[in-house]
């Protein structure tokens, strides 16, 4: 299965992605709407952009009480069904990424569904800090080698050390 | 070999599922009391609260029990188990050989010692059952007393406001909540909970239940000076019990809170395991025999214990507690530790907005998260969901005290720049 890959070091926070998965996913432009977060840090001067990595062994599919959490067996994408949940937010408190938000207005759990297998974030992202590559490729990025990286990124933007 | 499973429920589910990974060639069988596919106790206040249909309030078809290639008896309790000849009874006679065998048979509601406290009026809220009993009973203008104010009480307490009734909450400790709050939170929460027009009363004792026209209105009779409470319908939510009677005369040791276990859910009978409520097992802080009564904690005792009974060696990491809920529009939830205990190596971080009535408190000590509780919006819990690992892994994350919160990424990032 193919994942997307999230580079903070070359993402510019231009949001398309954020845009893009908005209307994709809801048909509005309302970066609320939007799957994939690009959290900005002007003081530090740093842009992260963060969406579901579709886990090995998604504990957000474990956990939930409701079994509304699935594997998309052509995309291999770890999916909600709206019917199904809840909205308990047991999968928010599960997925350490922060990469499930919550739908207000239909009271569910939303998640990257990878587009069903053409996702819209990287065909907008204009500077190559999002990509679709083969999970077993992608085995450079680590959730802990990102949150390594972070680190780093802001340790630089306060004045630090690599 | 012969696998049979005790339950029907997240441990169970999640035992099943893992023992199948390992092994396709046994013999698997499920037993419950409970009749009927697996459903969840979770859902059961959103069921009340007219959120979830009840055909959702199902978790499992016999399409998933015949995937795991698992005979299952539901509807048929345990009524006792042979743990020399490695066989065990059913209600109906029926008796079963098992090789290896795991207990998950979860927990009962137990109604506190009150005089008069049973008969017509007085619901418990556990089992599908009970919802199905209460639901019609939740007609708006009636009134309701819920005893106890644990998440499930609380939550059924929302949904009786929500459908018009007039709730009293009566509570025997000072704070609701008192094992997933700290005690600003309860006292906001309760604050909350009065501002929706719930009675709240804390450190209240009950004397006994009466019945003065005969079968309802009940009076709920308080022992202390708070007057006594006039009810159409009384909600029982203190506490529960391990449902273990099949294993008397077993050599499986049973104490009160249930079965302790060690990280491979071995009860220390050969070929015995349990997992779950009923299950006493290893926390991430060290305690061997932890009750952790939890959705989270089921599923991952039950996959320990899957693949242990299926001859492949897991290691338990622990239990974390952790608890979500929605309650009067507020989302409510904590982990781990989050009380001080007055450590001086502890620090609490806390940011408290009196106007939103948002509520976020973490405790460290020595750099290390413990835990945290949240009241506030569902984007709040990315704080403690990010600090999981960490709690788990006993790794340092400090937060810049000034902004605590500003950005998901800070909280990662930490204090590493400092270091």
């Amino acid at each position: 299965m193919r994942i997307v890959t999230m580079d903070p070091e070359i993402c510019v926070a231009c949001r398309n992605c954020e845009y893009a998965c908005a209307f994709k996913q809801a048909g509005t432009f309302e970066r609320r709407d939007s799957n994939i977060r690009v959290s900005f840090y002007p003081q530090e001067r740093v842009c992260i952009p963060g969406t579901c990595v579709h886990c090995e062994e998604p504990w957000c599919l474990e956990v939930c009480p409701a079994a509304a959490i699935g594997r998309n067996p052509e995309t291999g994408a770890v999916e909600i069904d709206p019917d199904r949940c809840a909205g308990c937010k047991m999968c928010m408190l599960a997925c350490p990424y922060g990469a499930i938000r919550f739908d207000a207005k239909a009271r569910v759990a939303r998640k990257c569904d990878l587009c069903g297998g053409d996702p819209q974030c990287v065909k907008f992202c204009i500077s190559g800090a999002l990509q679709f590559v083969e999970a077993e490729e992608a085995f450079a990025f680590r959730r802990t080698s990102l949150d390594a990286k972070l680190t780093d990124l802001l340790g630089l933007a306060k004045g630090g050390r690599r | 070999m012969k696998a049979v499973i005790i339950g029907n429920s997240a441990a169970s589910l999640a035992a099943a599922e893992a023992f199948r990974r390992y092994d396709r060639a046994s013999e698997l069988t499920l037993l419950a009391a409970e009749a009927g596919p697996a459903y969840s106790r979770v859902l059961l206040p959103y069921y009340l609260r007219g959120s979830l249909p009840r055909e959702r309030l199902f978790i499992r078809g016999d399409a998933d029990y015949r995937c795991l290639d698992a005979r299952t008896a539901f509807g048929r309790a345990v009524t006792r188990v042979d743990d020399r000849r490695r066989t065990l009874t059913l209600a109906d006679g029926e008796e079963l050989a098992w090789d290896r065998l795991l207990v998950a048979s979860g927990t009962r509601p137990v109604l506190p010692r009150v005089r008069d406290l049973e008969g017509p009026g007085i619901h418990t809220l556990w089992t599908l059952q009970d919802a199905d009993r209460l639901l019609p009973e939740l007609l708006p203008g009636r009134r309701a007393v819920f005893i106890g104010s644990g998440f499930v009480s609380l939550q059924a307490a929302w949904a009786a406001c929500v459908r018009g009734l007039r709730v009293t909450v009566l509570e025997a400790l000072p704070r609701v909540l008192p094992k997933v709050l700290d005690q600003t939170a309860s006292a906001l929460l309760e604050a909350r909970m009065r501002g929706h027009g719930a009675d709240v009363r804390c450190a209240v004792g009950i004397e006994r239940v009466e019945r003065p026209a005969g079968r309802t209105p009940l009076r709920v009779v308080l022992s202390c000076e708070d007057p006594n409470v006039d009810a159409d319908l009384v909600v029982v939510g203190a506490g529960v019990r391990p449902n273990l009677s099949f294993l008397e005369g077993t050599a499986v040791r049973v104490e009160a809170g249930g079965i302790p276990v060690d990280e491979r859910m071995r009860t220390g009978v050969l070929g015995i395991y349990a997992a779950g409520d009923a299950a006493l097992g290893p926390s991430v802080f060290g305690e061997a025999h932890a009750a952790h009564a939890l959705w989270p904690t089921a599923v991952e005792q039950g996959r320990v214990a899957g693949a242990n009974m299926a001859g492949h060696e897991r290691v338990y990491a622990g239990s974390l507690n952790m608890n979500v809920a929605e309650m009067y529009g507020l989302t409510v939830a904590s982990m781990g530790r989050f009380l001080e205990n007055g450590d001086p190596a502890e620090e609490a971080v806390v940011e408290h907005d009196p106007r939103t009535g948002r509520y976020v408190k973490l405790l460290f000590r020595g750099g290390v998260p413990l835990g945290g509780v949240v009241l506030g919006t569902p984007e709040d819990l990315a704080v403690l969901a990010a600090l999981r690992p960490r709690i788990r892994a006993g790794r340092k994350a400090r937060l810049v005290p000034a902004e605590p919160f500003g950005g998901l990424h800070r909280t990662l990032a930490l204090k590493a720049s400092r270091r």
